[in-house]
């Protein structure tokens, strides 16, 4: 490859990077409360929950799909979770369910976009309000709280000084790294997204592996359904409202494409460092929560800017 | 890549705009307070920003005010504790988003020994005991009382015979629990008033005109509505309008919004209790600067709560 060349395949990761480490020396530079390891470790312990729901989000965007669901089955599980540790189910027993649900729902959008043939947007529309409505039956709205410590141990314990979330995040972003890198599905994930017929033609069972994407998105809402039930002692059927977006948006500024066929697992990383940097940059300095919303959705809009231009620009 | 540059641009431009004041937070002789709101999208809360501003800059102190996107966010909320935490704030105001989720951001403020005052919304008590957790006091109006005033002043107009409707808010939120049991605890003792149904409208406006409608459709003879607070009170009032039935039924809301108070001036409604949600803002600020100058504060601060009818409506101060 020639330097022009290596710039364009690489260039649009350096590019968030560069962006995330210019962010956090402005940072650095206006608060003396931003670079201490307390604050570090904070902001990484707040952004687990959205960076594993990212990761789903990543798979199922890399196959040229979207999962506007993750939010309302994020706080289904959560409920089922914290229903069945109400009626005394053993701890691992509850995870698994927790998982499972979450899974179970990701499948059923799988099922609906592949046999279907519901374009992804109106499958996962559809399950993001019968999720949130069944989130809502189990208790009639109310939130279910109180949970027994192991349980909370799963957000509030430390090792080294490192929160577990934090680490529970750095391993699904691990095994995601390898799956996607390495294995069939993630060869797969790739080429139905860059071209669906073509995959089809070349024998790649595409229904399975889009079944499992969507299956996988939704495991991993379940996951972070555990971190965020623990982490508040309390499961709410309004919880998750609108982290499909957030976890969109970490998707897109960490590079990958909407039209599929590309994205990696390290930019999404760095897609929601860069959010959880700045939204809490923004709360150390006080600055006003309408402007706030202003700061983040421009980085939103300027990255992907950013994107199109840097696409342009290889083609 | 140099447009993320043009971001990094973009935000000191805008940290300059807001006028952040560096020296004077690392040059600790004021101490900064922190409130921190369920949204800024509710002229309640408005109101109460305001408030605290003014006892702010009365005093002299730094405030910093926060608030979630979403009134529901309960985790983004304890995301903005966590910060400010970090921020080493000398106090913390906070209107809990949910009354039990709230407690373990409390428990993190307790252990960085930042005292946390709670404004408006009560926090569970039994979940904050079992997590070990300590609030400074609690500012705000006695909701319970507030729906009694409401129930007394439906009985009144009834003549204490009728049937009667409620609207409620998101099931399991303190605030509308409260309401609610003291509505019906001044109703307890009227055999002739009937709450003929009794649903959720979410807070909302537009739900609350939904749900009255079928309410109205299944119930043509309600001839009283009490609503938790005054935005689905409105909601009901245009379904009570498309039924041609305006000023025929007798409704109560809860907050004594602007809105409320001119369909009161109207007419249209009946009353609608009003909380004080600037003196909140004010209370907070200034209770959290004496307990920052050692002074002991009182562990509940009510403030206060009253009916707002076509009688005083000219009268009452807001």
């Amino acid at each position: 490859m020639s330097t022009k060349e290596l710039f364009a395949h690489y260039g649009r990761q350096f590019g968030t990077l560069i962006g995330l480490i210019g962010l956090c020396l402005v940072l650095w530079i206006l608060t003396p409360y931003f670079l201490t390891v307390s604050n570090l470790l904070n902001v990484a312990q707040q952004i687990s929950i959205i960076a594993i729901i990212a990761v789903g989000m990543t798979f199922v965007i890399i196959t040229a799909g979207i999962d506007l669901s993750v939010g309302s089955v994020l706080a289904f599980s959560g409920m089922v979770i914290g229903s069945v540790l109400q009626a005394g189910v053993a701890l691992p027993i509850a995870i698994f369910v927790g998982l499972f649900v979450g899974g179970l729902s990701g499948i059923v959008n799988g099922v609906l976009i592949t046999y279907g043939r519901l374009p992804p947007f109106i499958s996962t529309l559809g399950m993001m309000s019968v999720a949130r409505g069944a989130a809502r039956l189990i208790t009639k709205g109310r939130p279910i709280s109180g949970f027994s410590e192991p349980f909370r141990d799963l957000a509030t314990a430390e090792v080294f000084n490192v929160p577990l979330p934090v680490l529970i995040m750095a391993g699904v972003y691990l095994v995601a790294y390898f799956v996607l890198a390495r294995t069939k599905l993630g060869r797969y994930t790739y080429a139905i997204g860059g071209n669906e017929e073509a995959a089809i033609l070349s024998g790649v069972n595409v229904k399975a592996y889009k079944i499992a994407v969507y299956g996988l998105c939704g495991m991993l809402s379940g996951l972070a359904a555990i971190i965020l039930t623990a982490r508040l002692n309390s499961a709410g059927p309004n919880a998750g409202i609108m982290y499909e977006l957030d976890a969109i948006a970490a998707t897109v500024i960490g590079g990958t494409s909407l039209m599929g066929g590309e994205g990696t697992i390290t930019g999404t990383l760095i897609g929601a460092l860069i959010m959880g940097v700045l939204r809490n940059g923004l709360n150390l300095l006080g600055i006003s929560s309408y402007i706030q919303d202003i700061v983040i959705g421009a980085v939103i809009i300027l990255a992907v800017l950013m994107d199109m231009a840097l696409k342009r620009q290889r083609n | 890549m140099h447009k993320f540059l043009v971001i990094d641009a973009l935000i000191i431009t805008l940290l300059l705009f807001s006028g952040c004041q560096r020296d004077e937070q690392t040059g600790n002789a004021v101490p900064t307070i922190a409130l921190v709101m369920k949204t800024a999208n509710n002229p309640f809360f408005i109101d109460m920003e305001r408030g605290a501003r003014e006892a702010a800059d009365k005093l002299g102190v730094e405030l910093i005010v926060q608030s979630a996107e979403r009134e529901v966010d309960v985790e983004k909320q304890m995301q903005i504790i966590e910060n400010l935490i970090q921020r080493q704030v000398n106090a913390l105001c906070i209107t809990p988003s949910g009354s039990k989720e709230i407690v373990p951001a409390i428990v993190k403020a307790n252990k960085a020994k930042i005292p946390v005052l709670i404004v408006d919304t009560r926090v569970d008590e039994t979940t904050l005991k079992e997590a070990g957790g300590q609030i400074a006091t609690f500012i705000g109006s006695d909701n319970f009382a507030g729906g009694k005033i409401a129930g007394k002043k439906i009985v009144e107009s009834l003549g204490g015979r009728g049937k009667v409707a409620v609207l409620e808010g998101i099931p399991g939120h303190e605030t509308g629990d409260a309401r609610l049991g003291g509505f019906h605890e001044a109703l307890k003792e009227q055999s002739g008033i009937e709450v003929i149904a009794s649903q959720t409208a979410n807070w909302e406006r537009a739900l609350g005109y939904n749900v009255f409608q079928n309410l109205l459709q299944s119930n043509p003879d309600i001839q009283a509505l009490f609503a938790c607070n005054d935005m689905m009170a409105l909601g009901a009032l245009e379904a009570i309008a498309a039924a041609g039935k305006t000023g025929e039924i007798i409704v109560v809301g809860f907050d004594a919004i602007d809105d409320a108070r001119s369909a009161i001036q109207k007419g249209e409604m009946h009353g609608s209790i009003a909380q004080f949600p600037a003196e909140m803002g004010r209370l907070a600020v200034e209770k959290a600067f004496d307990l920052l100058n050692g002074k002991t504060i009182a562990d509940y601060i009510p403030t206060k709560i009253e009916l707002v009818a076509k009688e005083n409506l000219a009268t009452q101060v807001k």
